[in-house]
């Protein structure tokens, strides 16, 4: 590990900053110098970002700096998020929401077009926010950085629409979004009080150790902070017992503020999880204290139950919607299960190699391990969902159903349930494939990116304690009932993917949809469709870097905080 | 050209018909009736670039050298494409399995963790070379065919689509290197057959043929599956070709040159050795089982004849010409495979004998010109295995070598059936049409050249392919008869001899590795079983079969000719006053393939080229395989037998037909009985209705009463649990922001206090 001046943690964060700065010149310049859309400008801020980031590839090597940790696995989900964040911006500038209730009088309109560069710039801090969550290792900036995702999606939620409906998913979403964050807050203190620091680093060390106090401490307090951290997680990602929200905001908001809201904060779930997992995994031989084992114990099976539940809560909700978005909704809570799955199986994986004081990477993690297949997984899910909004915000509205005999022309109609898409392949084929093949990915099947994923998270389930037998209630049989339980729930899911697929590909309606949604959304969807065929034809690439990324999460997060030596990562591992 | 690499042209032999496709896909409606273009052009450069291949790749094997003195060097090119779906320290074989990495000696203790990938890789040597010449080549013409006889349909660039779509899929499935793609393009043009088939959907005859011809194909698919996991399990890996491992040693390929130069006598002092035993022989059986599927050989044949509902260019590209072949081609290919097991052998040549003897028997009674086609396509391919089950180098060259001059004059006849039927209005019954040589002289001359051709008359195409056929039959009957030449070189019978000197090493190989050591007895009765059949008394009795067949295809395919072209003018009201000879662009096709189906034969049987240059195939080049090379002689004796045969048929048919009403059954008549047996196909439909659909049916009848009142009652009663619980979460679901967060803050509770009991206990 390699320790930094304060000046050198500025350029390491040069990405965020940059960010940041464009979302300044976005705000300056629809205030004060007639910018007309400030998605032009924070797609040149997140190119600026990702040349940064490409710049920084250290070979593996983790750097501390302060409060952050440049490592394989911040690197990893500074590049999901940049990209992501590239393909959603070009999906809200396409994002015009326009409807039948707020059918625009003038003056609104030109709200409506000045509110681009406050979106923005919004949505830029959301980036910002969300790339510090993945390089920070302090407490204080995870959780700074969790509410810099956040309170920006509040603002984007209100800006998006200004119905009755749009504004109820607003306020649902901020007074839920206040309850986890709090509850995450409980949790960070209970942290504080294990390891007597802000720093992850030393709070995982103390965690460790065998320290008789230590355990003593980490008994009281172990059941409060997991559940509650467990709190603050589940709501991010939409899983049991935060999901309840997630059908009613993605319902009342626009299709791109729903891709917004079934990705960003996931990706900040997932890498809060990875986090607090990793505290409990040791980097080198040695034995763990019993303080850490009961962490690890109890983290993968309240992830593991979770998993299970949420999946099936998930898609079990799904199969009974008609609505479009309340569908996706639901289908992206039950992808929460999924991502859940990996998560808990690293855990467990570590918990046993714990008992047994041996090196997590040498022996425990064959194929990619849980969290490699859980990144692999979410960044899968990521191309799928945004391809899958980017459609339907292309796409806009339905013509209406209108003779010039009936009276005057009845206002536009927003596509809202699944009934919309009906005969879309013969109006639009290129949309109509890329839904079904995003949501055949999102089905997982064999063979695009989805399918990889699945395939990923139910083997590491499966080669925890490959040699050993089944038994009741011990690690194997449980990891084996959770990919059994995500195996049945795929073949749920199926039914309802495919019941959107039939609609679009076997009935025929004579109202078309319009396309109105933008070209740039349209764009986003064809780099969604190009980036799930690469997936499809080479999963490797994406493999490679995210079992590097896993594998980086649990060995150098808890690298030693004074650092003498620089740890360079296994040479092997290295970029290829 | 020069700057052109071999890779990249073998590359561009299966992409230029998918852009064809694709073109044809998204522009055809702008196209409209020219959206033949983009296809045609595609499936012309894949034909130039074949025929470019075939050339250099035959520079490479060089001249015939006479005897075949030395053995001929493999010649084989492997392009890969990409790894597929790699993944590292994929998995680890369990301790107890067979799925080594060959070469690499496995301990039971070691959990070596392995890669997996999937390689995209195409491979040329000859036999694919032949391969893609015939399929682009016989694809091109028939393409041209189409643009005439589709003319006026309204799924114009539909068809367009699906046919370069078929000749994409076909030259990969011919080149791929790889079981796994292997399958996946089996698949696919099993797909695209479907899609041609069903191309008049409408018509609720072609519907349930396609549906037909999908199900039955699924039977021999299901039998590559599960060969393609017993072969991953044997050999641990799924490339034809070897392959360099990461740390630089070769992974022998199942049928690569390692492992072929290495497994001569079948030595299991080397791991690269091929499975042994029971695995071995359920690989070879499940191969056939694929080959039957796809080949329409008996019992899988049902579906060819009703899959005739397709447009007739469909018809004579997918389901005579290219498709059909590929279970000639896949049994080739894994020669090596089969040729450890007389038994596994002996049973294709007893399938083929059996289905060419069948297929010609049903065809001698049918009405329908499309369907007489359609059985003597079964019986033709039932001559492709009888042969190739002989294991011998000149048996698998006899099957490629008729393999081509049936594409050739299968495909003309065809066509020629279709320039009937186009000018007949749709009729296809020969009964109600004659004496059409007067107004289509053109497709008159043409078909009989092609008939001449099928039916084995002296100097055309069949005529040759058929007699190599018989003389490979001839020398496993009777092996002393070819004895003469065995002084020359290692012959026949030798062969069989050897086959037998290694089998008992073979079979230690399956007690030595196999997974099933306990089934090693198994193993032995199941093989002694199988080759018990390999007697000299078998391969005469399907020798006779065989000249019988010869004799059956020259009486109905001339019967067909003498009813639709011989005697006084008829044709069906359907016509019209329209009946004419077909526009250029389906009678030029009709004349080259004319042309082929005469001088083809001669030329690459006086030059025995054909056969040389197949035997530089890595696969054929294997030393059991290669060691039963004989010197081309022509044996005049089964010349005279196979002619006799077809002159027997053919004065019989011009008995029956010539001067008469050709109208009666007289045929059926004649036979009687027997004639009823024919004309219902053996009652193989029914058969199958009776013994698996029928039951199928009552089955599912059953199982849905039983779902109806007893499973439908348990599971109301237990639904209202999920109800309940749905009905909770919908009140959950219900919009209330309290609740929600009542309910998270309440879950958050809940985990507070297990996980705080989980400490305790």
């Amino acid at each position: 590990m390699t320790q930094t001046t304060s000046l050198e943690t500025f350029f390491l964060l040069a990405p965020e900053i940059t960010l940041v700065g464009a979302a300044l010149v976005a705000f300056l310049g629809g205030a004060f110098a007639g910018l007309r859309s400030g998605w032009g400008v924070s797609l040149v801020g997140i190119v600026i970002a990702m040349a940064l980031v490409g710049g920084q590839s250290s070979d593996g090597a983790t750097i501390a700096s302060g409060g952050i940790m440049i490592d394989g696995f911040s690197t990893f989900i500074r590049w999901l998020v940049l990209a992501s964040g590239a393909l959603l911006a070009l999906v809200q500038s396409g994002d015009l929401f326009r409807s039948a209730v707020s059918r625009l009088s003038g003056l609104q309109q030109r709200f409506s077009q000045g509110s681009t560069c406050e979106e923005a710039g919004t949505f830029l801090i959301l980036l910002a926010g969300l790339s510090l969550v993945g390089v920070a290792s302090d407490l204080v900036l995870l959780f700074v950085g969790l509410e810099l995702v956040s309170i920006p999606t509040y603002i984007l939620l209100s800006l998006k629409r200004t119905d009755a409906h749009g504004q109820e998913a607003c306020l649902k979403y901020f007074f839920l979004s206040l309850i986890a964050s709090s509850l995450f807050l409980y949790a960070a203190v209970c942290l504080y009080g294990i390891g007597g620091s802000t720093n992850l680093v030393v709070i995982g060390d103390r965690l460790r150790s065998s320290d008789e106090s230590i355990g003593g401490i980490v008994t009281v307090l172990l059941p409060v902070t997991l559940a509650m951290a467990m709190a603050g997680v589940a709501f991010r990602l939409a899983a049991v017992p935060m999901h309840f929200y997630a059908p009613d905001v993605y319902e009342g908001t626009s299709p791109g503020n729903a891709a917004l809201l079934s990705t960003l904060p996931k990706v900040a779930g997932i890498v809060v999880l990875v986090r607090l997992v990793s505290l409990g995994i040791p980097a080198t031989l040695g034995a763990v204290g019993s303080g850490g084992i009961w962490y690890l114990t109890l983290f993968w099976q309240l992830t593991a139950v979770l998993a299970a539940v949420t999946m099936t809560v998930g898609n079990v909700l799904a199969l009974m919607q008609t609505n479009l978005r309340r569908l996706l909704a639901c289908s992206s809570i039950a992808h929460a299960g999924y991502l859940l799955v990996g998560v808990a199986v690293a855990a467990a994986a570590a918990s046993g190699e714990a008992d047994r004081s041996l090196p997590v990477i040498a022996t425990g993690s064959l194929g990619l391990g849980g969290l490699g297949a859980t990144l692999f997984y979410l960044a899968t899910y990521l191309v799928a969902t945004i391809g899958i909004f980017a459609a339907l915000t292309y796409l806009g509205h339905r013509w209406p159903e209108w003779t010039s005999a009936s009276g005057p022309r009845p206002p536009r109609e927003e596509i809202a349930t699944i009934d919309d898409l009906n005969g879309l392949s013969s109006t639009n084929p290129v949309a109509a494939f890329s839904i079904a093949l995003f949501l055949l990915s999102l089905a997982g099947i064999p063979p695009l990116p989805g399918f990889w994923g699945k395939l990923s998270l139910a083997i590491s389930a499966l080669e925890i304690d490959f040699n050993s037998a089944i038994a009741y209630g011990n690690r194997r049989a449980a990891c084996v009932a959770l990919a059994v339980i995500l195996v049945v729930n795929a073949a749920i899911a199926a039914a309802y993917y495919l019941q959107i697929i039939a609609a679009i590909y076997f009935r025929s309606t004579k109202r078309g949809v319009q396309a109105d949604g933008g070209l740039s959304a349209g764009v986003a969807m064809l780099l969604c469709l190009a980036l799930a065929l690469m997936v499809t034809l080479q999963p490797r690439g994406l493999f490679i870097s995210a079992s590097r990324a896993g594998s980086d999460a649990t060995v150098d997060a808890q690298l030693l905080p004074d650092g003498q030596q620089a740890r360079i990562h296994d040479s092997n591992t290295s970029t290829p | 050209m020069e700057n052109i690499s071999p890779s990249t042209l073998l590359m561009m032999v299966p992409l230029l018909p998918l852009a064809g496709a694709i073109l044809t896909l998204l522009f055809g409606k702008a196209l409209g009736s020219r959206a033949h273009l983009p296809a045609i052009a595609g499936i012309a450069g894949a034909a130039l670039i074949s025929l470019v291949l075939l050339v250099s790749t035959s520079l490479e094997v060089g001249v015939a050298a006479g005897l075949h003195a030395e053995p001929v060097r493999p010649v084989e090119m492997i392009t890969p494409l990409w790894q597929w779906a790699t993944v590292e320290n994929a998995y680890t074989p369990a301790a107890d399995t067979h799925a080594a990495i060959p070469g690499t000696p496995l301990s039971a203790t070691t959990h070596e963790v392995r890669p997996f990938s999937i390689t995209v890789a195409l491979r040329l040597d000859p036999l694919t070379a032949t391969m893609l010449s015939i399929i682009t080549c016989v694809g091109l013409l028939v393409a041209i065919y189409s643009i005439g006889y589709m003319h006026h349909d309204p799924g114009y660039p539909r068809f367009f689509s699906l046919f370069a779509l078929f000749v994409f899929s076909m030259t990969m499935l011919v080149a791929a290197s790889n079981f796994l793609i292997v399958y996946v393009f089996w698949e696919a043009v099993g797909a695209c057959s479907y899609l041609l088939i069903g191309f008049w959907f409408y018509k609720p005859e072609a519907a349930r043929a396609a549906k037909k011809a999908f199900l039955v194909n699924r039977i021999g698919d299901f039998g590559l599956a599960v060969a393609i996991f017993l072969l991953w399990m044997s050999y641990g890996t799924l490339d034809f070709h070897d392959t360099l491992s990461a740390n630089g040693t070769i992974v022998p390929g199942i049928l690569g040159q390692t492992r072929l130069a290495d497994a001569g006598g079948y030595q299991l002092s080397d791991a690269a050795g091929f499975a042994g035993g029971t695995i071995g022989t359920v690989i070879c059986l499940l191969l056939l089982l694929a080959a039957c599927g796809k080949s329409a050989q008996v019992p899988l044949h049902v579906w060819l004849p009703d899959a005739m509902e397709g447009p007739t260019p469909a018809s004579a590209l997918i389901h005579a010409a290219t498709m059909v072949t590929a279970g000639v081609y896949l049994v080739t290919r894994c020669a090596p495979l089969f040729v450890a097991y007389p038994g596994a052998l002996v049973m294709v040549s007893i399938v083929g004998a059996t289905t060419a003897m069948v297929a010609a028997l049903i065809a001698t009674v049918q009405n329908d010109l499309k369907r007489v086609l359609a059985y003597s396509t079964i019986s033709q391919l039932g001559y492709m295995f009888a042969s190739l089950g002989t294991g011998t180098l000149l048996g698998f060259t006899a099957a490629i070598f008729h393999l081509l001059t049936h594409a050739f004059f299968k495909a003309l006849l065809f066509l020629g059936a279709g320039s009937v039927m186009h000018s007949m209005g749709g009729v296809i019954d020969m009964r109600r049409f004659g004496g059409l040589r007067r107004v289509m002289p053109i497709t008159a001359a043409t078909f009989l050249c092609g008939a001449c051709a099928l039916a084995g008359v002296a100097p055309f195409a069949g005529f040759f392919s058929k007699d190599e056929i018989l003389a490979t039959l001839h020398s496993k009957a009777w092996p002393e008869a070819h004895g003469n030449h065995q002084q020359e070189s290692p012959a026949a019978g030798h062969a069989q001899s050897d086959m037998s000197r290694f089998m008992p090493t073979a079979l230690n190989v399956s007690t030595g590795t196999t997974a099933v050591g306990s089934a090693g007895s198994n193993a032995a009765s199941v093989n002694d079983g199988l080759n018990s059949l390999n007697r000299p008394d078998v391969w005469q009795l399907l020798f006779s079969m065989s000249l019988v067949t010869a004799g059956l295809t020259a009486f109905y395919t001339f019967r067909a000719v003498f009813m639709t072209f011989t005697g006084p003018l008829r044709v069906p009201e359907e016509a019209g006053h329209s009946a004419h000879e077909s526009p250029p662009v389906m009678t030029l096709p009709l004349v080259l393939l004319a042309t082929a189906s005469v001088v083809s034969g001669w030329v690459l049987w006086s030059t025995d080229w054909l056969t040389h240059f197949l035997s530089a195939t890595p696969s054929l080049t294997f030393a059991a395989v290669a060691q039963t090379a004989v010197p081309p002689v022509f044996h005049l004796n089964l010349a005279i037998q196979g002619t006799l045969a077809a002159a027997i048929g053919i004065v019989i048919a011009a008995i029956g037909s010539l001067g008469r009403r050709s109208d009666g059954p007289q045929i059926e008549r004649f036979l009687g009985p027997l004639g009823t047996l024919f004309a219902n196909k053996f009652w193989f439909d029914q058969l199958y209705s009776g013994l698996i659909i029928k039951p199928l049916m009552l089955l599912a009848t059953l199982a849905a009463i039983i779902d109806r009142s007893v499973i439908d009652g348990l599971i109301e009663g237990v639904a209202r649990v999920p109800l309940a619980i749905g009905g909770l979460l919908r009140q959950l679901q219900s919009g209330m922001l309290q609740r929600y967060a009542l309910a998270g803050v309440m879950g958050v509770l809940l985990m507070v206090l297990v996980l705080a009991w989980q400490l305790r206990s």
